[in-house]
C-alpha cells in the first residue's frame, strides 16, 4: 500500500475516535453527583440564588443535558472549545498557555528515558546474565517500581537541596524573566531570542525532572528493549549472520537491534503520549505550570468545559502519536510496506 | 570553530555576570504560595490568593490592625458616622489619599467599586447582601443598608470592597451599571493590571504560574514599599516550598505544614511563625430524628463532645481547640483555655441517659481531603476511636469531596466532619451554625422548630446587636450554650505555619489576608 493512502486510512479512522471521546467525557463528567456550584461559588454566594442563577446562566448548566452537548459539539466544529469555569479564559487560551511546558518537559523526558533505557536494555540482552545485566535491570526495577513523587522529592532534596547540583523547582530562577513567547517552551524560545543565560538558565531547570520522568519510562523501555533483544538474538539468521563472518557489532545493531525495534516503538510511542498528557504528581512538585495540574483541578472543580476541551487534546495527542508510530512501522517493516 | 565556541562561551559568562550585577542592584522579595485564584479582579475574585494580593495593590474604606481583626482602623476613609437606626454610614475620605496613577482617591470612586461589584454578581457581592445603595454625596461616601448589619464594617475591610480607580478601570471594558452582570467587560484588564492605591501595583499576573507586583511611586502614605519587586509564586506542594526556602530560592513560604517545623526550625537563617489559624474542623450531628437517628438526641450530642480526646488532634495537626465554633482569637471568641475537656465518665451517663447505655453504629460521612496540611482522614480514624470508647461504633464513610458536598449541603448527613473557614473577619460569621441558619438549620436540620427560646433569642439578637459591649455579652452567652447543646462538637482550630528567611522584618500572620507583603522589609 502507498504511504499516502496508508495515512490516510489511519486518519480517517480519528474522527469517530475524537467525537466518541468528547460523548464518554460529557457523560462521565455529568454523571458524578455534584455540582458545579458547590465547587466553584464559596460557601456563603451559593446561598444568594442571584448569584447562583446567574452563574447557571453564564456557563449554560441551566439547560439540558442533551442541549448542553450539542450546543458543545456545535461550538467544536467552528473551533471552538468554549470557556472555562474555573479560570474565567478560553480553554483553546489555556492549553496554549500550559501545553508547551508539558511538552517541553515530556520531550526533555522521553530523550533521557529512551538514551537510558535503550542503553541499559541493550547490555541486558547482549551480556545477559552477566553483573551488568544484573546492574541494568535492577536500574530498571527502580525505575519502574518507584513511585514517580518519591523519585521527584528524593532528587529534589538530595541533587538540589543539599548538593546544589541542579536548579530547583520552576521553570526559570524566579527572578529571571522569561523569554519572549514564539513557542512557549523556554530552551526554544530563549534560543530564538539569542538570550543565552535564560537557555542555560531553563536547561538547568530541566534537568532534575526529566531525569524523574526519565528514569521511570526508561525502566519500561529497558525491559521491552532486553526481553525483545533477546528473542532475536536467539533467532537462526543471525547465526548465519555471524557464519558469515560480520563483525558482532554489525550483526547486533543492523541485525538484531532492527528486527527489535518494532515493539521498542511502540513503547515508546506511549510513553511520550503519557508524558504530554501530563505527569500531575512531578509537575506539582517541581512547580511546573503544565497541561496536567489543569487537567487536575478542571476535574476536581467540575469545570465541565475544561475537562471536555483537555481530554479531546489527550485523545488526539494519543492518536497522532500512535498515527507516527505506525508509519514509523509502515518504514521499519518491510512487510507492512508489501501487505 | 575553536575560536565561535569560545566567543560564546564568553558571551554567555559575561550576560551571566551582567544578569548578576542587576539583580543585587535590584530589592526583590519572592514569596512561595499555593496559588488558588482565577481572577485579580476585586469583583470576582474571593479567596486567600486574592486577600494576599489585594492587600498589597488595593486599599479600602477601613482595614485591620497588621497582626489581628480585633478592630477597625481608618483605610482610605478618615472617619464615619452611623446613623441612629444602624441603616446609614457616611464616610469622610482621605484627602492626601492618589491612586498609582497620581489622580485623587475620590467618593466617586469608591461608589463605582462598590457598585460594580454588586452588580458583576461574583462571589464577593455575597458580602454585600444589606447593602440597598452606595452614592457619592458631596464628596462623602453614604452607603445605606435594608437591615442594621454589625459586621459591615468588617466586611468593608475584607474582599471585594477594594477600590478601584473609576476612571480607568471603565476606560478598560468595566461599568458599574445595573446590567453590569453581564456588560461588564473589565476582568481581563484587572487581571494583569492594578487600578489602585497601595504600596505596589500589579506588573504581571500568570496563572498558575506566578504574580510580580512592582513598587508604587506615587503612594502617598508616609511609608512606600520596600522591594523593587515582590514575586508570587505558584507551588502547590508544601515540600518543594520547603525545599525553595532553604535552597534560598524563594524568602517566604506560605504553606509549610506543621510537621516540617522541626526541621525548618533547626536550619540557619530561617524563622518559623506558627499561629492558630481561623479554620474549625467540626462534627455535625443531624438534628433531625429521621436523618440523625440517634445522633439527633440532645444527650447523644453532648456525649460526644464530652468524648472527643481534644489535645490528641492539636498533637497531630498543631494549632489550638476552639472552645466553641468562634475561632480563638475573633472578637468575643473564648480562648482555647475555655475549651471543653473530656468526660468518658460524664460521656457515658449521658448516654445510658438516652437509653444507649450499650451503645450504638453509626456512619460518619467526610471527604477524602488534605486541607492546608490537615489529613481528615487521619482525624475521621480518630474521632472513630475517640467514640469508641464511649461504646459508639463509628464507620468511616469517606467520599470525594465535591460528592460528600451534596449530602453535607443538603441536609442529609446523619454524622459528618467538616471544616469551615469565614467569608469575613467577625463573629457574625458563625451565626450561620445556629437554628435555621444556613449550617445548622439546612445542614444538621436544627430548625427553629428543633430549637429553644434560649438559642433562638441569642441568634436574633446578634443578627442585630452592633453596640460592642452588647455584642460581647451576646456572643459569649452563644458559645455557653453551644458547648451544652446544639448538634455540632467543634474539636480542631489547625495551625497556620509560615516560615521566611531570617533577615525579613515585619512580618506578621493575619486572618484576613495572610501576611501583608507590602509592609515587609529586608535587614540591610
Amino acid at each position: 500500500m502507498p504511504l499516502h493512502l496508508y495515512i490516510l486510512r489511519r486518519v480517517v479512522f480519528v474522527i469517530p475516535v475524537l467525537l466518541g471521546i468528547t460523548l464518554m467525557a460529557f457523560l462521565i463528567a455529568n454523571a458524578v453527583p455534584a455540582d458545579p456550584i458547590n465547587a466553584n461559588l464559596s460557601q456563603r454566594a451559593m446561598s444568594d440564588p442571584e448569584i447562583v442563577a446567574a452563574f447557571r446562566r453564564e456557563w449554560g448548566l441551566d439547560k439540558t443535558l442533551p442541549e448542553q452537548y450539542v450546543t458543545y459539539i456545535a461550538n467544536l466544529l467552528q473551533g471552538n472549545l468554549g470557556r472555562s469555569i474555573k479560570s474565567r479564559q478560553l480553554i483553546s487560551d489555556d492549553i496554549a498557555r500550559f501545553m508547551p511546558a508539558t511538552i517541553e518537559l515530556a520531550t526533555y523526558g522521553i530523550l533521557v528515558g529512551v538514551t537510558l533505557g535503550i542503553t541499559t536494555g541493550m547490555i541486558s540482552a547482549i551480556w545477559r546474565n552477566t553483573w551488568m545485566d544484573a546492574t541494568a535491570r535492577t536500574i530498571s526495577l527502580i525505575g519502574v517500581s518507584v513511585p514517580v513523587f518519591v523519585l521527584a522529592l528524593i532528587g529534589l532534596y538530595v541533587l538540589h537541596v543539599k548538593l546544589g547540583l541542579t536548579a530547583g523547582p520552576g521553570r526559570l530562577d524566579f527572578t529571571m524573566t522569561p523569554p519572549p513567547t514564539v513557542t512557549g517552551m523556554y530552551t526554544i524560545d530563549a534560543l530564538l531570542a539569542g538570550q543565552w543565560n535564560v537557555f542555560t538558565n531553563a536547561l538547568s531547570h530541566l534537568v532534575l525532572p526529566s531525569l524523574v520522568l526519565g528514569l521511570f519510562i526508561a525502566g519500561i523501555i529497558s525491559r521491552v528493549t532486553r526481553s525483545s533483544m533477546l528473542e532475536v538474538l536467539g533467532m537462526d539468521y543471525l547465526r548465519t549472520a555471524r557464519a558469515k563472518g560480520l563483525a558482532e557489532r554489525t550483526v547486533v545493531i543492523r541485525h538484531a537491534f532492527r528486527n527489535a525495534t518494532i515493539p521498542i516503538v511502540t513503547v515508546i510511542g506511549l510513553s511520550y503520549g503519557s508524558l504530554l498528557s501530563g505527569a500531575v504528581l512531578t509537575e506539582s512538585i517541581f512547580a511546573w505550570p503544565g497541561i496536567g495540574r489543569y487537567m487536575y483541578r478542571a476535574s476536581t472543580s467540575q469545570d465541565f468545559p475544561a475537562i471536555m476541551g483537555v481530554s479531546l487534546l489527550f485523545a488526539f495527542i494519543f492518536v497522532m502519536v500512535n498515527l507516527v508510530v505506525d508509519i514509523l512501522y509502515y518504514f521499519l517493516d518491510p512487510r507492512i510496506r508489501q501487505s | 570553530m575553536k575560536v565561535s565556541r569560545l566567543a560564546i562561551l564568553l558571551l554567555v559568562l559575561a550576560l551571566l555576570v551582567v544578569g548578576a550585577a542587576q539583580a543585587q542592584d535590584e530589592k526583590v522579595l519572592v514569596v512561595g504560595h499555593a496559588e488558588a485564584t482565577d481572577s485579580l479582579d476585586p469583583a470576582r475574585g474571593y479567596n486567600q490568593t486574592t486577600s494576599l494580593i489585594h492587600q498589597t495593590i488595593y486599599e479600602a474604606l477601613v482595614t485591620f490592625p497588621e497582626d489581628s481583626a480585633a478592630e477597625i482602623l481608618p483605610g482610605l476613609a478618615s472617619d464615619w458616622a452611623i446613623s441612629d437606626d444602624g441603616l446609614t454610614y457616611t464616610f469622610n475620605l482621605n484627602p492626601a489619599a492618589v491612586f498609582a496613577s497620581g489622580a485623587p482617591v475620590t467618593a466617586e470612586d469608591v461608589a463605582f467599586s462598590f457598585n460594580r461589584m454588586i452588580n458583576v454578581q461574583g462571589q464577593p457581592s455575597s458580602l454585600a447582601s444589606t447593602v440597598a445603595s452606595v452614592a457619592a454625596v458631596d464628596g462623602q461616601v453614604v452607603i445605606t443598608l435594608t437591615q442594621p448589619d454589625p459586621s459591615l464594617l468588617a466586611k468593608l475591610a475584607g474582599p471585594g470592597f477594594q477600590v478601584t480607580e473609576a476612571a480607568l478601570v471603565q476606560a478598560n471594558g468595566g461599568t458599574d451599571a445595573a446590567d453590569a452582570a453581564t456588560t461588564d467587560a473589565g476582568e481581563a484588564w484587572l487581571n494583569g493590571h492594578s487600578a489602585g492605591s497601595g504600596r505596589y501595583m500589579l506588573d504581571s499576573w500568570e496563572p498558575q504560574v506566578q504574580t510580580v507586583l512592582v513598587r508604587n511611586p506615587n503612594y502617598y502614605g508616609a511609608e512606600p514599599g520596600y522591594y523593587d519587586r515582590i514575586i508570587i509564586v505558584n507551588m502547590p506542594e508544601a515540600a518543594t516550598q520547603k525545599a525553595a526556602l532553604e535552597s534560598g530560592e524563594i524568602d517566604m513560604a506560605l504553606d509549610v505544614t506543621a510537621d516540617q517545623v522541626p526541621s525548618l526550625q533547626s536550619a540557619d537563617g530561617i524563622t518559623v511563625y506558627q499561629g492558630s489559624g481561623n479554620i474549625i474542623h467540626f462534627l455535625l450531628m443531624n438534628a433531625n430524628p429521621d436523618v440523625g437517628g440517634p445522633m439527633s438526641d440532645p444527650n447523644v450530642q453532648q456525649a460526644v463532645r464530652l468524648a472527643l480526646d481534644y489535645p490528641g488532634y492539636v498533637s497531630l495537626f498543631g494549632g489550638v481547640n476552639p472552645a466553641s465554633i468562634i475561632p480563638a482569637g475573633f472578637l468575643t471568641a473564648y480562648g482555647p483555655d475555655r475549651a471543653l475537656t473530656r468526660d468518658l465518665d460524664a460521656a457515658r451517663a449521658l448516654l445510658a441517659e438516652a437509653g444507649y447505655a450499650d451503645g450504638f453504629e453509626v456512619t460518619l460521612n467526610y471527604p477524602v481531603f488534605t486541607f492546608q496540611g490537615v489529613n481528615m482522614e487521619t482525624n475521621a480514624q480518630k474521632v472513630a476511636a475517640d467514640l469508641a470508647e464511649i461504646g459508639i461504633t463509628v464507620n468511616l464513610n469517606p467520599g470525594e469531596i465535591q460528592v460528600a458536598l451534596e449530602s453535607y449541603r443538603n441536609g442529609l448527613d446523619q454524622f459528618s466532619y467538616w471544616f469551615w473557614g469565614p467569608d469575613f473577619i467577625d463573629p457574625l460569621n458563625y451565626v450561620e451554625f445556629l437554628p435555621g441558619m444556613k449550617v445548622g438549620g439546612t445542614r444538621a436540620q436544627w430548625t427553629d422548630e428543633r430549637a429553644d427560646e434560649t438559642i433562638l433569642s441569642l441568634r436574633d439578637q446578634a443578627l442585630v446587636e452592633s453596640d460592642p459591649a452588647a455584642r460581647t455579652a451576646v456572643f459569649e452567652a452563644i458559645q455557653d450554650y453551644m458547648q451544652q447543646n446544639g448538634p455540632f462538637a467543634p474539636f480542631l482550630q489547625p495551625g497556620v505555619q509560615v516560615a521566611y528567611a531570617s533577615d525579613i522584618e515585619n512580618y506578621f500572620w493575619h486572618p484576613q489576608w495572610t501576611v501583608d507583603l507590602s509592609i515587609l522589609s529586608s535587614a540591610e
